[in-house]
């Protein structure tokens, strides 16, 4: 359970740069396509057909995001109540919190665009907090395993 | 031992305390294999008189008094003036640029063949369906049909199968700027194009050419009649042209003319009063909606370039290379004060029911699934309200939305005034849709006569949207639904 916890974690934390990484990506693409003579307004957005190099990036940012990540964070957090790591649940809570502010932010910035600078900055929280609770259980001097029965 | 099985117990139940109440949820929110749309949610008299006591107010209810939509037809002892049969296939087919897409014909094409008819004209439509194997319907997008007759599968009829027919059969009542298209499975029929124009055209000629520009994206490319790029059409310098501009999309859509002036004389279907001139500001079109802009042919023969979206436009008239495109003004026509009052026909402030339509969004599970749904009046569907009226009431309707994305809302049935904007009211020609669009942060009170007896969805017009959930009726006292919806029915409108 203690490895589950931590390797969880650190796929926590991987996820967060696949998150920065799509972004990325789509918005490299969205700007070239644009460049090359495509044109995006409301109805072209929500268009399914709306293709071009990267627009996978934003799929992917999609589904992670709202998807996969709530779910292991959800995980995580069941994880720790059986993996005796003191202040173990702690962290899985404090992580899915960071996750639902994530989501949160990331969905209503698209009516205040004033959000995606805390989803940027979030993101980075998140990051640290998934890195930090995967290396307290991998350093074991410093979180010993609960003592055996008594 | 104790103190190691304590632990575990408190973990066990720590977990249950997150897994059970979301399986729950989950499971909960599975729709049955077979429902009637009048059995989802709760109903919502708008402060109005409730049901009668002695009759039951849901589906299944049969008594002396109650009619049920199947029977709610357009004059069957009239004939028909206009008749068109129609074809629909699933294939891989060229639009009109020769480009080849996958998807959906009528009559081998898409967009279907233009229906045009005459103010007051019987229109019967003969539809059937080669090969479309999810089944297909039509609906009459803005016209205000009798209620068997408004295309929508499990709502109003039984989607069409493959070798089945249906006919649809209305009046042309209102001159103006419409379309079909099936509500069937419709987020993804009528993206991949089985939709198509219809024109109403008044009983007197008004020597204004009519010009239809039905935009719809096929597979990425955005197209104007079924043709990308810019498309030229025929103009006589000195003529006046009626351009017909139908959003097929899922999105908002501006129009502008660049430099030359135009008059915006009717929105989806109704013409406004006493419409001015602009110059230097677009027309935001709704996902579903239509507009309908006069301009003046120039008498120097140059060409009229009428931009729909960024990356199409009509040129009418003179010659291609005359006219480069013009960036987007950078305002656009408000239409709560454009052209001028006139009578409404109904007084609003002696509305019989006022509803709340306030969409939001918010975490939960719809169809089994988690994530963050669109919510109305707070509940996810299927525990949305159900709008009950009783025919002659006047409605008003305070649509809301906080959700973080703009919603075109459809209202199936009815035509329906906007009295007011963020609490401004209306100041210009009485402005009647069908489609509206609410963005993020907007509140729009409207009002309507309940005048055409039935069951009528009342969706978003950003299909996607509908078919996650963002779904509610109208329902009339009285009237009794003999459809189902559901995964073990044929029948899936959104």
């Amino acid at each position: 359970m203690r490895s589950a916890y931590r390797v969880l974690a650190y796929i926590i934390a991987i996820e967060v740069v696949v998150q920065a990484a799509a972004i990325a990506y789509a918005l490299a693409g969205l700007s070239k396509w644009v460049s090359d003579g495509g044109t995006l307004d409301k109805a072209a957005m929500e268009s399914e057909d709306t293709t071009f190099t990267g627009v996978v990036g934003f799929i992917v940012h999609g589904i992670n995001g709202q998807m996969l990540i709530p779910l292991l964070a959800v995980i995580l957090l069941i994880i720790s109540f059986f993996a005796k790591i003191p202040g173990g649940a702690k962290w899985a809570g404090l992580i899915l919190l960071l996750v639902v502010i994530q989501v949160l932010l990331g969905l209503f910035s698209s009516g205040i665009p004033q959000l995606a600078i805390l989803h940027g900055a979030n993101a980075l929280a998140l990051f640290a907090a998934a890195v930090y609770a995967g290396r307290r259980v991998g350093a074991h001097s410093q979180v010993p395993a609960e003592p055996q029965n008594a | 031992m104790i103190s190691t099985r304590g632990r575990l117990l408190v973990a066990l139940l720590a977990s249950a305390a997150i897994v059970v109440p979301l399986g729950w949820a989950s499971y909960s929110s599975v729709m049955p294999g077979t429902y009637s749309v009048m059995d989802m949610g709760y109903l919502d008299y708008g402060g109005g008189p409730g049901a009668d006591p002695g009759a039951t107010t849901h589906a299944g209810h049969d008594g002396p008094d109650t009619t049920s939509v199947a029977d709610l037809v357009t004059d069957p002892e009239r004939s028909a003036d206009v008749r068109v049969d129609l074809e629909a296939k699933r294939e891989t087919f060229s639009l009109a640029s020769g480009r080849s897409v996958s998807g959906y014909t009528l009559n081998g094409r898409s967009p279907g063949p233009t229906i045009t008819a005459v103010e007051g004209q019987l229109v019967e439509v003969r539809l059937s369906n080669a090969s479309v194997p999810e089944g297909i319907t039509l609906h009459w997008h803005g016209v205000d049909v009798p209620n068997a007759e408004d295309g929508v599968a499990g709502v109003t009829q039984d989607a069409v199968g493959i070798g089945d027919e249906h006919v649809y059969r209305f009046i042309a009542d209102v001159p103006g700027t419409y379309w079909y298209h099936s509500h069937q499975v419709s987020h993804e029929q009528v993206r991949e194009g089985l939709l198509g124009p219809l024109m109403i055209l008044p009983q007197t000629d008004d020597e204004m050419a009519d010009q239809l520009a039905l935009v719809h994206i096929y597979e990425g490319i955005r197209t104007v009649n079924g043709r990308d790029g810019d498309v030229s059409v025929p103009a006589r310098p000195g003529s006046r042209v009626r351009v017909r501009v139908i959003n097929t999309d899922n999105g908002p859509m501006s129009v502008w003319t660049g430099a030359v002036p135009y008059r915006l004389v009717a929105v989806d279907g109704r013409d406004l009063n006493e419409p001015s001139t602009v110059v230097d500001e677009s027309v935001v079109v709704t996902a579903g909606g239509r507009a309908d802009l006069e301009v003046e042919i120039p008498e120097d023969g140059s060409a009229v370039r009428v931009q729909l979206g960024s990356s199409s436009a009509l040129l009418l008239g003179g010659k291609r290379a005359d006219v480069p495109k013009a960036p987007q003004p950078e305002t656009s026509l408000d239409l709560l004060s454009y052209g001028s009052p006139a009578a409404l026909g109904f007084d609003p402030d002696l509305a019989d029911r006022r509803f709340e339509y306030s969409i939001g969004r918010r975490p939960g599970f719809v169809g089994g699934r988690p994530g963050l749904w669109w919510s109305i009046n707070g509940h996810l569907f299927p525990d949305v309200p159900m709008f009950v009226v009783r025919e002659g009431d006047v409605v008003r309707m305070r649509i809301e939305n906080h959700s973080g994305d703009v919603h075109p809302m459809h209202l199936h049935g009815h035509h329906a005034v906007v009295l007011s904007r963020n609490g401004v009211p209306s100041t210009g020609s009485p402005w009647w849709v069908d489609s509206l669009d609410v963005a993020d942060g907007e509140s729009y009170d409207i009002a309507f006569v309940a005048d055409n007896p039935g069951i009528w969805m009342d969706h978003c017009h950003n299909l996607p949207h509908a078919a996650q959930g963002l779904v509610a009726h109208l329902m009339y006292e009285g009237v009794t639904e003999p459809y189902r919806v559901g995964r073990d029915t044929q029948n899936q409108p959104e």
